[in-house]
């Protein structure tokens, strides 16, 4: 169990992930966070979001990604889609406000992106930000991981 | 650390399914403005049909005009799982529970509703368990008798699950219950060959059961 953990840590600091000592639920650097367990990456004006691996090992199976439609309106906050697992729909919410100006339609078809690649192949939508200054109330990788270890522990 | 939780539970009775949804609706967002604590709706509905987001029509095997021939109505809803059947003696709760502050996620709160059913069988004898992987809900063997369909908004859930105690089982014969198609529903009833609704008149058991497990 030693062993895996450094293959782990060491495979996760090569990809600039860091891993909670808690356990298994990593978070990426240089990405921001929302309490409600969304990532957003921005890339100019353009923002990438999906859910975090807390949330998609908390959700379980995702079996269905209920994706906005391009062109939407977004805001900061406010619900965006929703995804189906184990029985249960939970809402997401936009990190961002802005324009959506691409939907990831593989998860469609194979929902379980999601789980498996929630950084990556699992994003969910992308986003023309109008107001970078949003980001500013969002948690940085760091300050994610202890949210995420306290709610954890809430429990 | 330990602190005190309340959980309030309002025992609604028969009640029809559009005005179940819009009280859940309410109490949703008044959990969610903390104007009241978790809540917990136990109640039965007349014969009605519902489908989850996904909206999976196909597995209702009756036409929807046949509907009101056999008493019973349809409705489409935002919570997750596959096409059901509620109806009478079926012992319905509907949490309404803010998961956010006691840190649970859908799968832990998904499996302690399994659970709560899986003790409330056992109280009457019968062994039931957990569904494999795609079948969420409670099983007495390849028999279905718990289902659950969950919604989840800002972190406050509504839905929940049914149990059936004694319902009338031909109902489910006019849908792919829950999508699964080659196994059978049952109930308290079928599996213990005398426990009827009496028993759970008073849905005290249930809801003690789940207040203890969440």
């Amino acid at each position: 169990m030693a062993s895996r953990l450094l293959w782990a840590s060491r495979a996760a600091s090569y990809l600039r992930i860091s891993v909670s000592h808690r356990g298994f639920a990593s978070v990426v650097k240089d990405l921001k966070y929302a309490e409600s367990h969304e990532w957003v990456k921005v890339d100019g004006n353009t923002a990438t979001v999906g859910i975090t691996d807390h949330a998609q090992d908390h959700l379980g199976d995702v079996v269905f990604v209920e994706l906005p439609e391009v062109g939407a309106t977004v805001s900061q906050g406010s619900g965006f889609g929703a995804v189906e697992s184990v029985k249960a729909t939970s809402d997401v919410y936009s990190p961002v406000s802005g324009n959506v100006i691409e939907v990831n339609e593989e998860l469609n078809n194979s929902p379980g992106l999601v789980n498996s690649s929630p950084y990556e192949k699992g994003w969910i939508m992308k986003v023309e930000v109008k107001d970078a200054s949003e980001l500013d109330t969002l948690k940085n990788s760091d300050d994610y991981a202890k949210f995420c270890d306290e709610e954890d522990a809430k429990h | 650390m330990r602190f005190q939780r309340s959980l309030e539970v309002w025992k609604l009775g028969k009640i029809n399914y559009l005005e179940a949804l819009k009280l859940q609706e309410k109490l949703v967002c008044d959990r969610k403005a903390h104007k009241i604590p978790d809540t917990l709706l136990s109640l039965q509905h007349p014969p009605t049909y519902t489908l989850g987001k996904r909206r999976t029509d196909h597995n209702l095997l009756i036409p929807v005009p046949e509907l009101e021939k056999i008493g019973a109505e349809l409705h489409y809803t935002q919570r997750g799982g596959d096409i059901t059947y509620h109806g009478p003696h079926q012992a319905i709760l509907y949490p309404i529970i803010s998961l956010r502050e006691i840190g649970l996620g859908a799968r832990k709160y998904v499996e302690k509703l399994e659970l709560t059913m899986i003790d409330m069988a056992s109280q009457y004898g019968v062994k039931a368990c957990a569904g494999k992987k795609c079948e969420t809900g409670v099983w007495v063997g390849d028999r279905k008798i718990g289902a659950i369909g969950v919604r989840i908004s800002s972190g406050i859930t509504s839905h929940g699950l049914a149990f059936n105690i004694d319902p009338d089982l031909d109902y489910f014969k006019h849908i792919v219950p829950c999508g699964i198609a080659d196994k059978e529903v049952t109930s308290l009833r079928r599996e213990t060959g005398n426990i009827g609704f009496k028993a759970f008149e008073n849905s005290g058991p249930v809801v003690i059961m789940l207040g203890e497990v969440i």
